[in-house]
């Protein structure tokens, strides 16, 4: 028999870089101000909802800062709001879609720059999901009580690869254009430890779940190829590097015609963490959702409305509106605001949900909010 | 200490086992009832007990538990050839024991404790008390009455330690790798305190020693529980 410690969330953190960008300010920075790509923009962004975003940018569309750089922000807040700093930390666990460098892992390089001690790293890549990925690492090194504190963050700075200069000259369609107006820059970070902050609320995790259905889906969102199946001796790393650009292998891509299936797999996914029980129905008070557009709100929504009649829109939260879609940090971008803001009270469940397009993969979590030991009996 | 018990081992009277047994049991009612008063025990006997009392028990604890096998050699260096079954078992002992606190020590960290802090510690009031003591009767020719000692403290291994570290687990929520420590000593000072008993009935105990042993089981029980008692003081 062994016993494991229990995981909580302590401290909370986001970073997003510069001021908000609304909508008529997206082109001074990304450029594709001509006529055909403005019309593009207009439909894209009256479907995603999304009213304003960050971007490491400045006004004319250089970099201001690096993906590290930002990663370090929001996880610094996350230990100003639990009292720590970062030698306090042994284990960093960080998910990003692309780091600054190709080379070494991004958590070396977030590492570096944070300084502490030494400290377990991981670096979660790939997309959306990956920032859960992470958290699951984080939460089991806890509850194995090897590490008893633990940073986790989640940080894009996709914006560098929207730019106009990536689109001129290549073929650019409706798969390369939809992230273009949806992706922008930010961190989320959080600390988690095995045990609940002494003083104020703490979310315990219940569980993580990930999963991934690549072995029935292709290829969606993807940058590094031609077309959707890698092919031995032309990708990215294969050929010139002035070849791969000129045949758009840069571009990130996502093939917006299976976007649809990717919200029927996601419930079908919710469907059955309620089936084998890891959520009850009865006593769900607040989802908090990653989609990368309000279209697809809609229909997780209806989807999670048939199995939770008693779920209102108002305990659901997603700030895509204001903060954009970051990726791999948007759910913690959204779970810091709710937490900060005051939508959770101690004895409140919580699931989180991020669905993955890149080749089909779901995350989720189940969180309670607790009570600071002082405040409640011996054992949460 | 009676040296003179050691000078006519094959024409000693043994001492009446089943009464040094009720003294000494007698001892640890007196011992349980010290312990009822230890405040971080009274806490996590009522469940208050916090994260930061762990962390403060094992800092108090390690800076005791590295004297403990360097006692236990110094005992086993004074013990002369006619003590030769409890010089063996004190060496033994000595080296069954001596890396005991680099567990103690991983659980400090893993509950998040610094290893540089805890290494700078300092022993507490009651710990100098109990290394003085332990250190100046190990001194002396043949030490038998330290066997009274190994009955308190392998008796509060044996005995309570598996039942703390259960208690803190469950009052907070603790992983196995966190009280390793007082889990590990559950087993291995059951196994000592069997090693204790077949010296005790082994007949080379006269009424002499058992009157030491009871002594420094009664002493020994009191500097225990006021190391317990003057946490960080």
């Amino acid at each position: 028999m062994g016993s494991t410690a229990t995981a909580y969330l302590t401290g909370f953190g986001r970073y997003l870089p510069g001021d908000p960008v609304d909508n008529d300010g997206i082109a001074a920075r990304l450029g594709g101000d001509d006529a055909v790509t403005e019309r593009i923009r207009r439909r894209i962004l009256d479907a995603n909802g999304i009213r304003q975003r960050h971007y490491a940018l400045d006004e004319h569309g250089e970099p201001t800062e690096l993906n590290e750089e930002l990663a370090v922000k929001a996880l610094r807040a996350a230990f100003d709001d639990r009292g720590i700093d970062a030698s306090d930390v042994r284990m960093l666990a960080c998910a990003t879609t692309m780091g600054d460098v190709l080379v070494p892992g991004f958590a070396s390089m977030v590492h570096g720059r944070l300084g502490g001690g030494p400290m377990q790293l991981l670096s979660a890549s790939g997309v959306c999901a990956s920032g859960l990925a992470a958290l699951d690492a984080a939460v089991s090194k806890v509850r194995l009580g090897d590490h008893p504190v633990v940073a986790v963050v989640g940080s894009e700075l996709s914006s560098r690869s929207l730019r106009q200069r990536r689109f001129d000259d290549i073929r650019a369609g409706m798969d390369s254009h939809f992230l273009r107006w949806m992706l922008s820059d930010g961190a989320g970070a959080v600390v988690v430890e095995f045990q609940p902050h002494p003083s104020k609320p703490s979310l315990r995790v219940d569980w993580v779940r990930q999963v991934s259905l690549a072995h029935e889906h292709d290829v969606c969102m993807r940058a590094g190829m031609d077309g959707i199946e890698p092919v031995v001796g032309n990708t990215w790393q294969d050929v010139g590097v002035a070849q791969a650009e000129a045949s758009g292998m840069f571009v990130l891509r996502q093939d917006v015609t299976v976007l649809d299936d990717l919200a029927e797999a996601g419930i079908r996914q919710f469907e059955e963490l309620v089936d084998i029980g890891l959520v009850d129905v009865h006593h769900l008070d607040h989802v908090v959702c990653h989609y990368s557009t309000n279209a697809f709100r809609d229909a997780a929504f209806d989807g999670l409305r048939r199995r939770i009649p008693s779920l209102d829109t108002d305990k659901w939260y997603s700030n895509l509106e204001t903060r954009g879609n970051t990726g791999s940090a948007s759910i913690f971008i959204a779970l810091e605001e709710a937490w900060r803001t005051g939508r959770f009270s101690p004895g409140e469940t919580i699931l989180l949900a991020v669905p993955e397009s890149g080749r089909f993969s779901f995350a989720f979590a189940h969180l309670t909010v607790v009570a600071p030991p002082d405040q409640q009996g011996a054992t949460t | 200490m009676t040296t003179d018990t050691t000078t006519a081992s094959a024409e000693l009277q043994p001492a009446d086992v089943a009464t040094l047994f009720d003294r000494l049991a007698d001892v640890w009612v007196e011992l349980e009832r010290y312990l009822e008063r230890v405040p971080v025990l009274r806490r996590l006997d009522d469940g208050t007990v916090t994260i930061d009392d762990y962390r403060r028990l094992l800092f108090n604890l390690r800076q005791q538990v590295v004297d403990g096998s360097p006692w236990i050699s110094r005992a086993a260096s004074n013990f002369d050839i006619d003590h030769f079954e409890l010089r063996a078992a004190a060496i033994k002992h000595a080296e069954e024991e001596h890396r005991d606190y680099l567990m103690l020590e991983r659980d400090y960290v893993a509950i998040g404790g610094s290893l540089t802090d805890l290494r700078a510690g300092r022993k507490n009031i009651g710990s100098e008390a109990l290394s003085g003591y332990m250190f100046n009767y190990a001194d002396q020719p043949n030490p038998v009455g330290l066997l009274g000692a190994m009955f308190i403290i392998e008796g509060l291994g044996a005995k309570r330690a598996a039942g703390w570290a259960g208690r803190f687990q469950e009052v907070l929520g603790l992983a196995d790798s966190q009280v390793h420590f007082m889990q590990y000593h559950q087993e291995a000072d059951s196994e000592h305190t069997g090693d204790l008993e077949a010296i005790l009935t082994s007949g080379m105990i006269d009424d002499a020693a058992a009157d030491e042993i009871v002594r420094c089981a009664q002493v020994v029980a009191r500097l225990y529980a006021l190391q317990l008692e003057e946490l960080d003081h």
